[in-house]
């Protein structure tokens, strides 16, 4: 009885103390979601925080500003194809290595996983040069090219738990009944491996919804993807803070959704190769 | 025997084209001197002589020495904090779930906007961080202006945003240790700092190694956090690795050199990165658990 006490005790101490960090924590999120409700001038002059300074200014602001909505329109696009065409490659991919055995297999596997994990920078100028000389800098075609290019590796290894655990019984009978490899992978395969496909395809564009380099050096005026829009409203001389915090606001609206709709598969994602931009 | 291949095109085409040749590429740009663009000098090649400048330039080395510093300083730190709340955590109470959940937020927040939150909580007179130090009686710092502050800056932005990462997956390894273990090693009399010495931190080995090794392949490639929040500044007080290629390639207009440094960087990179999958990723193991046959 004294014990279930001590643990009830230390159960609410522990809550508290758990409680207070959190809050710390999310301290400088919640501070950045205000201040997109407060107008510049407020949050300039340092004044505290009070209801009355609450305003949808900012956020009028920046949906006016062409510069932020070509950039989520782009953002939108790249993110979107990139998915698509990384889901389509990689699916493929991760089937062939799920469902044969062939020499090289284990080294194109790894190989595919190590790539991923590569620093961009280590990348991105060699891409400027190529882009450049094909005349696809400052392109969508050419950025979604450059977020495929981490994507794909991305969505094999994320898929290949997914494939793994489909039982081959389905494929078998289809061969049976004489459908061609691309018709069985097609027709019969991908259908069963829909729930994979679904959190891979999320995962991938996150991905490129929050990756900055590849847009800050691959892209010009044309094709800039939202976070290049909010880098320059806090760039320079300007500090629209309320109008930054307000873009950046709806650019993690899908990223919050993401954390806690994808709770259960952040750390296999995590072990393919990150999330980060 | 052509069916594999047939499924694996596409993905080879891809990888090829956007990852081996670019790396190629640049190893072959390394060896030039190579003007940004067609106004500004002559290309000319120059052998390992990009590379040998390189040894011999300050601004290298102090980049380098950012790079590790952020690395042994902010890592460490992170697998603390992150050991300590996985402990904490690892039990059930009103809202756990919820705690554990929203601890990730900052994980996947957008890296910019991390930057920016940070560049704003760090600001003079009306950022909050100030108006908390004034408030304690603490004389105002002027974060990123000043040298060694700003290079704090950069890390505990680093600790804000990755600790969560770190608790994450230690919470996850501690959950796997079978509870009546732990409570054995209690009933034997083993007290708190002996259990963690002898008994958690040996099993949790395995999963620290591999955060371990997740987080230096990140902090190797961190650029855009810093980018916004100090773009390297003041002066080159946080020209992290990446940071200063950037410079070099698209500020300095020396693409050479900064291909030079790109083929260092990867080099070092890949040694981190073969180690982890070797480690810890197994085509066998990963379907096994997964049962399919």
């Amino acid at each position: 009885m004294k014990h279930r006490r001590r643990k009830l005790f230390m159960n609410i101490v522990i809550g508290l103390a758990a409680f207070i960090v959190l809050v710390i924590e999310l301290y400088p999120i919640g501070m950045t979601l205000l201040n997109g409700f407060r107008r510049d001038i407020v949050i300039l002059s340092g004044r505290p925080f009070e209801l009355s300074q609450l305003t949808l200014r900012s956020y009028v602001l920046v949906f006016k500003n062409p510069g932020f909505l070509l950039g989520l329109k782009n953002s939108i696009e790249v993110g979107l194809l990139a998915t698509i065409v990384s889901l389509a490659v990689g699916a493929m991919a991760s089937y062939g290595i799920s469902r044969y055995r062939f020499r090289g297999r284990n080294i194109l596997a790894y190989g595919f996983l190590v790539f991923r994990m590569l620093p961009q920078i280590s990348l991105v100028i060699a891409l400027y040069l190529m882009f450049k000389a094909a005349h696809i800098r400052d392109t969508v075609f050419g950025l979604t090219l450059s977020y495929v290019s981490f994507n794909v590796p991305y969505v094999i290894w994320m898929l290949l738990p997914f494939f793994a655990a489909i039982d081959r019984s389905y494929e078998e009978a289809a061969m049976v009944d004489g459908c061609t490899p691309f018709g069985i992978f097609w027709k019969v395969f991908l259908p069963l491996a829909a729930p994979g496909l679904v959190v891979s395809a999320v995962f991938a564009f996150i991905n490129s919804w929050n990756e900055f380099m590849y847009a800050l050096i691959l892209t010009g005026v044309n094709a800039k993807t939202a976070p290049i829009a909010i880098n320059s409203l806090i760039g320079g001389e300007t500090l629209t803070w309320g109008q930054a915090c307000a873009a950046g606001t709806i650019m993690l609206v899908p990223v919050f959704i993401f954390t806690v709709a994808m709770q259960k598969f952040l750390i296999r994602g995590i072990a393919a190769g990150g999330v980060k931009g | 025997m052509a069916a594999p291949l047939l499924f694996l095109a596409p993905a080879l085409v891809v990888v090829f084209a956007v990852l081996i040749f670019p790396i190629l590429f640049s190893l072959f740009v390394s060896g030039f001197n190579w003007p940004l663009s067609a106004g500004m000098g002559e290309r000319s090649f120059v052998g390992f002589g990009n590379y040998v400048e390189l040894v011999h330039d300050p601004e290298f080395w102090n980049s380098l020495r950012l790079q590790l510093g952020f690395i042994f300083i902010a890592i460490p730190v992170e697998l603390v904090l992150g050991y300590g709340a996985a402990l904490l955590l690892n039990r059930e109470f009103f809202g756990a779930r919820v705690v554990r959940t929203l601890l990730l937020l900052p994980v996947f927040f957008l890296p910019i906007i991390s930057g920016m939150t940070w560049r704003f909580m760090l600001q003079p007179r009306y950022g909050p961080l100030n108006t908390l130090l004034i408030k304690l009686g603490v004389p105002e710092v002027t974060w990123l202006s000043n040298p060694t502050y700003a290079y704090a800056a950069v890390i505990i932005q680093d600790v804000w945003r990755m600790w969560p990462f770190m608790f994450m997956l230690l919470y996850a390894g501690l959950t796997n240790i079978p509870n009546e273990l732990i409570e054995a090693a209690h009933i034997d009399g083993a007290g708190f700092w002996r259990r963690q010495r002898s008994l958690i931190v040996p099993l949790l080995m395995p999963t620290i190694l591999t955060a371990l090794l997740l987080r230096i392949i990140d902090a190797l490639r961190i650029f855009s956090e810093v980018y916004v929040m100090t773009e390297g500044g003041p002066g080159s007080a946080t020209l992290l690795f990446s940071l200063f290629t950037n410079r070099v390639a698209f500020g300095y207009a020396k693409v050479g050199m900064a291909s030079a440094m790109a083929i260092f960087l990867l080099i070092l990179s890949i040694v981190f990165a073969a180690t982890l999958v070797r480690r810890n990723m197994s085509l066998d193991v990963l379907e096994e658990k997964a049962g399919g046959r």
